[in-house]
C-alpha cells in the first residue's frame, strides 16, 4: 500500500500531492501514463509510471536524471520537461521512491 | 416630425444606449463595481506572490489579478469581460473537469469600467525588456523543439489548434499578453507564482533563448 508521505530532515513531503500537481497532468493522476496531455498530436505518450516492465529498465540514477533534466538528458522526448529548477533535491527524491512504489519495482 | 409607435419606440432605445454608454456604472468607479459584482470570490486583486504552497494554489478558484495591468495587453480585458470565451481548457487547475466557459459575462460599460481599474495593477518586476513580437524562428524551436511547451499548451499551427490541455491556450497570444510580462515571467516567474505547476524555465537556457521564446509566443495569432 502507498503511504503518499516520506519523512526527511525538512518535515514531511506529500509525494502524492507533487506527483498530482507536477506530474499527472501527462502521466495521469494513477500514474498510467493517461493524463490530461496525453493527445494524439503528441510525438510519444506519457510513460505508464504502473508499468514494471518499462519502470523496471531504468536505474535510479536515470530515474532522478529524468526528472531534473528533463527526457532529453536520457535521449528521449523534450516532452517531459526538466524539473531541476522547480522541485527541491529533496521532492525529486521522494518522487522517484514514489515512482519505485508506483511500479513495484 | 409625426410621432409614430415605430419612431417613439426608436428614440426611446437610442436614450437608452446613450445613457448605458455614457453614465459610469457605480459611484467608486471600477474597483468598487469589481468588489459589487463578487469577482474576488475567484480573482485576489493585492499582496503580491503569496500562495507558496501547492494547497494554496488548488484553493484558488481563478487567476490572481494583482499584476493584470502589467500581464494583459490594453483593450484586452474589456474584450474578453464582454465575451468570456475560455483561455484554459480545463477547469482552473482541474485535471478532470473542462472548463464550462461560465464566466460572467459584462456588458461594454461595466467591463470598461473594471478593465480600466485592472490595468492600473502593475507589478514592479515588468518592465520594458525591448521583446518585439514576431515569427522568430529562434523562439519557434525553442518552444517546439528545446522546451515542448505544446504539450501543455495549445497554439494554432497552420489553421489547426493543436496541444496539450493542461495549460492556458496560447492561442490569441498577441492580442492577449504583454509581451513584456511574458519575458518577466518566463525569466522569474515566482516573482508571480512561488508554486505553479508549469517548471520553471529559467536557469536551463540563456536569457538570450528566452527573449527569442518571449518574442515567439507574444506573437501567436
Amino acid at each position: 500500500m502507498l503511504s503518499g508521505f516520506l519523512t526527511v530532515e525538512a518535515g514531511t513531503i506529500n509525494v502524492k500531492q507533487i506527483y498530482r500537481f507536477y506530474c499527472a497532468q501527462c502521466h495521469g493522476t494513477e500514474g498510467r501514463g493517461d493524463g490530461i496531455n496525453d493527445r494524439p498530436e503528441m510525438p510519444v505518450s506519457p510513460r505508464d509510471h504502473t508499468s514494471r516492465a518499462e519502470m523496471s529498465k531504468l536505474t535510479d540514477e536515470e530515474i532522478l536524471d529524468v526528472i531534473n533534466n528533463g527526457g532529453e538528458a536520457t535521449g528521449k522526448s523534450t516532452v517531459m520537461p526538466a524539473f531541476g529548477k522547480t522541485l527541491k533535491v529533496e521532492e525529486v527524491e521522494a518522487l522517484k521512491a514514489y515512482l519505485r512504489e508506483l511500479c513495484d519495482c | 416630425m409625426r410621432l409614430t409607435y415605430l419612431n417613439i419606440s426608436f428614440l426611446i432605445s437610442l436614450l437608452a444606449t446613450v445613457l448605458f454608454f455614457s453614465s459610469p456604472v457605480l459611484a467608486g468607479g471600477g474597483e468598487a463595481f469589481f468588489n459589487k459584482k463578487g469577482c474576488l470570490e475567484c480573482h485576489r486583486v493585492t499582496g503580491g506572490p503569496d500562495e507558496t504552497t501547492i494547497e494554496a494554489v488548488l484553493e484558488k478558484k481563478g487567476p490572481e489579478l494583482w499584476y493584470a495591468g502589467s500581464k494583459f495587453r490594453p483593450g484586452f480585458i474589456a474584450r474578453w469581460l464582454t465575451d468570456p470565451k475560455p483561455i484554459r481548457p480545463m477547469a482552473y487547475y482541474s485535471l478532470t473537469e473542462k472548463n464550462k466557459g461560465d464566466h460572467v459575462r459584462l456588458v461594454p460599460a461595466e467591463a470598461l469600467e473594471i478593465a480600466a481599474y485592472l490595468m492600473t495593477l502593475k507589478s514592479a518586476t515588468v518592465k520594458p525588456s525591448g521583446i518585439r513580437p514576431h515569427m522568430n524562428i529562434k523562439g519557434k524551436k525553442v518552444f517546439g523543439k528545446e522546451f515542448s511547451c505544446y504539450a501543455c499548451h495549445k497554439i494554432k499551427n497552420r489553421k489547426k489548434v493543436l496541444g496539450g490541455l493542461s495549460g492556458p491556450s496560447l492561442v490569441g497570444t498577441r492580442a492577449r499578453l504583454n509581451p513584456d510580462w511574458i519575458y518577466a515571467y518566463l525569466t522569474n516567474p515566482r516573482a508571480f507564482r512561488p508554486v505553479m505547476d508549469m517548471p520553471v524555465f529559467a536557469g536551463l537556457v540563456s536569457p538570450k533563448k528566452i527573449s527569442h521564446l518571449a518574442e515567439y509566443v507574444s506573437s501567436l495569432e
